[in-house]
């Protein structure tokens, strides 16, 4: 009996029966090439697919013309994409998974930037993010979008899926006809539910009658919309319950919140709690007679059986936790979910790079994203190989290299591995971003890379031990800004984490990096009942914390602890007492902060005397991560699997 | 003298006039493409002198936007461009971008001369070691080559707007101990040397920083002064940008046209080659006076060719050029979204392989409804295939919502674009009929096409609408700017009621203002401006209600509320489409279909004209 028996169950779903009841759900991932699916999407799908997926449901496939609202979307109205839609579909079949496409218009929720068309909504009501005001509908062009679809659907049959999905959930026309605040309609189309879901229902049928008996069709319904005058749950169960009656629809999947407006809820950081969207197909699966999916920060095999056997879901959808571990499945299978390389929920490769126009990656996959591009076979001869330094860079390196046949040592000078990680996930609310490095040194453990703790490496002694290759990775210290001066309380976030110092009092807290280094120190000594402010030459506090959708979470806990914020000043100097004087340079006005103690987030100073030292040595030397410039994780991880497959 | 040939070493340019290397996202992976050469064949065609094309990468170190290119790829690319743009002289703009690249495509650590991270980015570089100098060195010298091989004039060592070039020569982000620190220039010196040796008569251009605007430790125009006599170059264009300077390269309408020009001047003075001035020279007036005082040989108007490819053609025969209004909205495409490079008044530009020209063979009779971008554009389009076309405007002017857009703050320019489709019409021979509101019954009545572009109307917010405020029709009393949609309306009636001495406070959802401004640069700057103002930024509100002088303000994330002094409201949200006349199946264009900007309806306006006469 699978210590999983719920969640590794198969399950009938209309024509299909899955093999166990985890889904790879639809997200974005900017692999398509000039509108067509890439074979980038083949690899990634199939790494997934081999790995155990039950169900595999592709990123969206445009319907129609006028939706283009990012340059990387696959146009699957253009018949071309259907030998890429082929590639992906065998590279899956290949390992006996169904795949469905899901087909989306995104109606008001994009730009004319890429389709030099008007955008097509329900009401002129222009979207939050993009402020384009969209063209209202026409009777025919609503017609034109129900064959859209239809016309897609033919493109994903003759390409081999398995069925589609309709996206009328977080981003789409037919979501923007559903909810009453981007609907205003006097016609057939507008006014009460049944109205406002016509459209979804002609787009049903139409899809069905493309899609025959033998080939699965769901529809991913909004829960809730999380914005004013929105639909909630009462209405979205309306709604699941309209489809569950047409007898045509084979499942519903789930999610939260409308990813123009409320992103952060539906691609969730680790500062929302693990099954926060449950109550959606929770209360769905009560009132519809069909499989239900629930999403929402799953990253273990136990928390999504346990949701399956509460009754709150048939199928869950894990998407980072397998775009982090491809193979979660069969190592749940396989008794070594231990192994499970966790997704922290940090959403700084994935979603992050997301809004960004860039391909998707995940912080400790470095393969993710890179899934098409071939690694040279390991070597024929095992090689000895140093690694210095116990931080992701250094344990990526090493844990690469021994997969790869090398003999591994890794030398750490502290008494734990990780390096800064640890210190970074000793704030409360970060504590999940430690998954990376124990993870990491769990691996190291597997593959027999023999660590020594407590060990502070020096170049007399490796130039003696001359191993085949050194990798150094011995990461960064804090350097301290020029106008600190000698003051004793002046000091570094490092310092406050590492309980170096302990700030009492006012603190003034100083961030160049914009990143979590300030507003996670700043919550903490708010936590210690420290009065905080935070300072930054930026125009916003936390900026990048924008990119990983923590913006949102760190205002309102800013608010709730009392934390100021302060932007556009540059500090100046700083005296006893301690009065910080800071510019206020839109202005050129200066002003003044008497406070106990003053953190600084600031850039730290590579630590590279080990690589001065050892360059142009007769053995090869290498260095990543911090030790090269100091950067955030991703860079430190993707270096030192770099570095390692170079060897 | 700007349409007059010039010599430049051993090659001659058939114009004065040059067009700068600027991202364009036209590109294929990291090589030049066929859209590239279509969008230079125009502007060549059209008597453009000089013509640098985008910039590339001397090596693959650097990868600083998705669709950079990259030197070593661009072998063909540079061929197919030499080959369209004959008689101008094409060179290859090379750089290497340092601390100011991105890692997110190659992901690989930034090179720079020091552990300085950029202001933008934030990202930490890694210190140039002698093996990264000599390779970046190198790389100039193999791309020069490459460059001549293909058949380029020469190339333009890039060392102003982002460039390790300038980053090394900048006392802000050079801090070495070693040569490179104590002599700042030898870098820059080194890879002249090195494309000098590869171009053989070829040019040897130089597009250098002469003012970082950061007088404590960067760039000043002093250094400049004192450097640019010691270059062995051919040719030098005279730039001010550096690690704060953000805008200050190409900065939109905010910024008066030829902002460089005394800069331009004094460097003239020393140096021992032909000097281009740069910065914001959009008209030909301003340009040929430049060149007749004296104060440098050719002028860069890249901005003005890209508004209008047959610019020195059409200088040439006295006929008017469509101007280029600085407003950067469809030009400036440094974003991670990749626009296309295009022009709100010729929105033809970026996409000259797929947007059809205007064809003579149109007959017949079209009324066009409206009077404003899109129904002018359209009109012109009309005319220019051979219809006859009449223009019925309700207003007693033509220019519809623009010339209210242009009584903001920074925005007069916008007149000139549709003063200059005024004009066409006027020379087309297209009728205008003023203060003539169309009715239904009239255009039941109507027997020839008609094409409706009768632009948008107010939202029913209760508040003052942002024409009428622009138009001075306000009531006394502190004023509150309602501004969700963050673009340049906002910003711009804000700071105009500030300069007129009102009382004037903006209120945004965001926690910035200005938010959709990063595609034109003016982001910060528009921040800074109304700072400097006193405007105080209602940040990360909503305005829930306003009356009796006051109004109530709600916090985004927390819902607190507050309230502010606020006898007027202005709002500058979105607006809604005139829809009176529109029956099913008729033609329309611009914001009566959706309420967007100048480029949509200019878009439109020709796309139903190119329609009609297909």
């Amino acid at each position: 009996m699978s210590r999983y028996p719920h969640l590794l169950s198969p399950l009938r779903v209309g024509p299909l029966t899955l093999k166990n009841r985890v889904v790879f759900s639809a997200h974005l991932t900017n692999y398509a090439e000039y509108g067509k699916p890439s074979e980038q999407h083949a690899a990634y799908y199939a790494a997934r697919a081999a790995g155990g997926a039950g169900l595999i449901i592709t990123e969206e496939h445009s319907t129609h013309v006028t939706d283009w609202p990012y340059e990387k979307l696959i146009h699957g109205f253009d018949p071309a994409v259907i030998p890429g839609y082929r590639r992906i579909t065998d590279a899956v079949h290949a390992h006996g998974v169904p795949i469905l496409a899901q087909l989306n218009h995104n109606g008001g929720q994009a730009s004319s930037m890429f389709s030099r068309l008007p955008v097509w909504a329900p009401s002129p009501i222009a979207d939050p993010l993009f402020r384009e005001v969209p063209k209202a509908l026409e009777l025919h062009e609503i017609r034109d979008v129900v064959d859209g679809y239809a016309l897609v659907a033919e493109h994903c049959v003759a390409g081999g899926f398995d069925g589609v999905e309709l996206q009328c959930s977080h981003s789409s026309l037919v979501r923007g006809f559903l909810s009453p605040a981007t609907n205003v309609r006097t016609d057939a189309y507008g006014g009460v539910l049944e109205n406002r879901a016509r459209l979804l229902f002609e787009i049903v049928a139409a899809v069905r009658s493309v899609l025959g008996p033998e080939r699965a069709l769901g529809v991913r319904l909004c829960g809730d919309e999380l914005i004013e005058g929105g639909t909630t749950i009462e209405e979205a169960v309306a709604v699941a319950r309209m489809v569950d009656a047409t007898a045509q629809v084979d499942y519903i999947n789930t999610s939260i919140g409308v990813a123009t407006a409320t992103l952060y809820m539906i691609e969730a950081s680790m500062q929302v709690p693990p099954g926060y969207a449950m109550f959606i197909p929770s209360a769905i699966r009560e009132a519809v007679s069909i499989p239900v999916i629930g999403v929402g920060r799953f990253k273990d095999p136990v928390q999504a059986d346990r949701a399956i056997a509460a009754g709150q879901a048939d199928l869950i959808g894990v998407v980072r936790g397998q775009i982090a571990d491809p193979d979660f499945v069969r190592k749940a299978r396989s008794g070594s979910a231990q192994d499970i390389r966790t997704c922290l929920s940090c959403n700084q490769e994935c979603v992050g790079r997301m809004g960004l126009n860039r391909w998707l990656g995940c912080i400790e996959n470095p393969r993710t994203g890179r899934e098409a591009v071939v690694l040279p076979m390991p070597t024929r001869r095992a090689q000895r190989v140093l690694v210095v330094g116990g931080g992701p860079a250094g344990l990526q390196a090493a844990v690469t290299a021994a997969e790869r046949g090398h003999r591994v040592t890794l030398l750490e000078k502290a008494d734990r591995l990780g390096g800064q990680v640890p210190v970074a996930a000793s704030v409360p609310s970060r504590a999940e971003f430690l998954d990376i490095t124990r993870n990491l040194a769990a691996a190291a453990q597997r593959v027999g890379v023999d660590v020594k703790l407590q060990h502070e490496a020096t170049a007399d002694e490796i130039t003696a031990d001359a191993p085949d290759a050194v990798i150094l990775a011995t990461g960064a210290v804090p350097a301290r800004p020029w106008w600190a001066g000698d003051l004793t309380q002046v000091v570094d976030v490092r310092d406050v984490l590492e309980g170096r110092a302990s700030p009492r009092g006012r603190v003034l807290v100083v961030d160049e990096l914009g990143f979590h280094q300030a507003t996670s120190v700043a919550e903490l000594l708010a936590d210690r009942g420290c009065f905080v402010e935070v300072a930054t030459p930026g125009m916003v506090v936390g900026q990048d914390l924008g990119i990983t959708l923590d913006l949102e979470t760190w205002n309102v806990k800013a608010d709730a602890k009392g934390i100021a914020q302060l932007t556009d000043v540059v500090p100046m100097s700083a005296t006893e007492g301690i009065t910080l004087t800071l510019q206020h340079h839109p202005t050129g006005t200066d002003l003044t902060r008497t406070v106990d103690w003053v953190v600084c987030a600031v850039q730290q100073r590579a630590d590279d005397a080990l690589w001065q030292a050892l360059k142009g040595s007769l053995f090869p030397v290498h260095r990543v991560g911090d030790c090269v410039a100091p950067r955030r994780a991703h860079a430190a991880v993707i270096e030192g699997h770099r570095a390692a497959v170079a060897l | 003298m700007l349409t007059e040939s010039f010599t430049i070493g051993s090659r001659t340019a058939p114009s004065r006039a040059l067009f700068g290397p600027h991202e364009t996202n036209l590109g294929s992976g990291r090589a030049l493409s066929d859209r590239h050469v279509a969008y230079y064949r125009e502007r060549a065609a059209g008597g453009c002198g000089v013509l640098v094309v985008e910039t590339a990468s001397v090596h693959d170190s650097d990868w600083p936007y998705e669709r950079a290119p990259l030197a070593a790829d661009c072998g063909p690319g540079w061929t197919a461009i030499v080959e369209a743009c004959s008689p101008a002289l094409v060179l290859a703009s090379l750089g290497h971008t340092g601390g100011q690249g991105s890692s997110a495509y190659s992901q690989q650590p930034l090179w720079a001369p020091s552990a300085v991270a950029d202001a933008v980015s934030r990202e930490l570089p890694m210190v140039m070691e002698d093996t990264e100098i000599a390779v970046l060195t190198a790389g100039f010298g193999t791309a020069a080559r490459l460059a001549m091989a293909s058949g380029c004039a020469g190339v333009e060592i890039e060392a102003g707007d982002r460039s390790v070039l300038r980053q090394f020569l900048s006392g802000i982000t050079n801090q070495r101990a070693d040569d490179y620190g104590t002599d700042k220039a030898r870098l820059l010196r080194e890879v002249i040397a090195a494309a000098r040796a590869a171009v053989g008569d070829g040019l040897v251009a130089l597009r250098l920083s002469c003012d970082e605007l950061a007088p404590w430790a960067g760039i000043t125009p002093e250094h400049a002064l004192e450097l640019v006599p010691t270059l062995d170059v051919d040719l030098l264009t005279v730039v001010r940008a550096g690690p704060y300077a953000g805008s200050a390269y190409r900065p939109d309408a905010h910024v008066p046209e030829g902002f460089n020009k005394a800069l331009c001047a004094s460097v003239k003075a020393v140096a021992r080659c032909p000097v281009v001035l740069q910065g914001s020279v959009v008209s030909e007036a301003f340009a040929s006076s430049a060149l007749a005082e004296g104060g440098c040989d050719l002028v860069e108007m890249t901005r003005a060719q890209i508004a209008e490819p047959a610019l020195l053609q059409k200088l040439r025969t006295g006929a008017a050029p469509r101007p280029c209004v600085l407003c950067n909205q469809g030009c400036r495409v440094r974003d991670a979204r990749n626009p296309i490079v295009s022009c709100i008044g010729e929105p033809r530009s970026g996409h000259e392989l797929s947007d059809a020209l205007p064809v003579d063979g149109g007959s017949g009779e079209v009324l066009v409804v409206g009077g404003g971008p899109a129904g002018l554009e359209c009109a012109r389009v009309l005319a220019l295939q051979g219809f006859s076309v009449e223009i019925r405007e309700a207003a007693e002017i033509l220019g519809g919502a623009v010339l209210d857009a242009a009584l903001g703050a920074g925005r007069e320019r916008l007149r000139a674009l549709v003063a200059w489709l005024a004009a066409e019409c006027d020379r087309l021979g297209v009728k205008v009929v003023l203060g003539h509101e169309v009715l239904a019954a009239e255009l039941s009545s109507y027997s020839g096409r008609v094409v409706l572009a009768t632009g948008a109307s107010a939202r029913d917010t209760g508040w003052v609408d942002a024409r009428d405020a622009l138009r001075g029709v306000l009531q006394d009393g502190p004023v509150l700017v309602h501004d969700p949609v963050g673009g340049p309306v906002g910003v711009s009636v804000a700071e105009k009621l500030a300069a007129d001495g009102r009382e004037v406070r903006i209120v945004t959802q965001d926690p910035i203002v200005g938010t959709l401004l990063s595609l034109t640069g003016d982001l910060a700057d528009c921040n800074t401006r109304l700072q400097q103002l006193g405007v105080p930024r209602e940040l990360k509100s909503l305005l829930r209600r306003a009356s009796g002088g006051t109004a109530v303000l709600e916090d985004v994330w927390t819902g607190a509320q507050r309230t502010v002094p606020a006898a007027v409201v202005v709002d500058c949200g979105p607006r809604l489409p005139r829809e009176e006349l529109y029956e099913t199946g008729m033609l329309r264009a611009g914001d009566c279909v959706a309420p967007r900007t100048i480029l949509e309806a200019v878009l439109e306006g020709r796309r139903v004209a190119l329609e009609l006469g297909a």
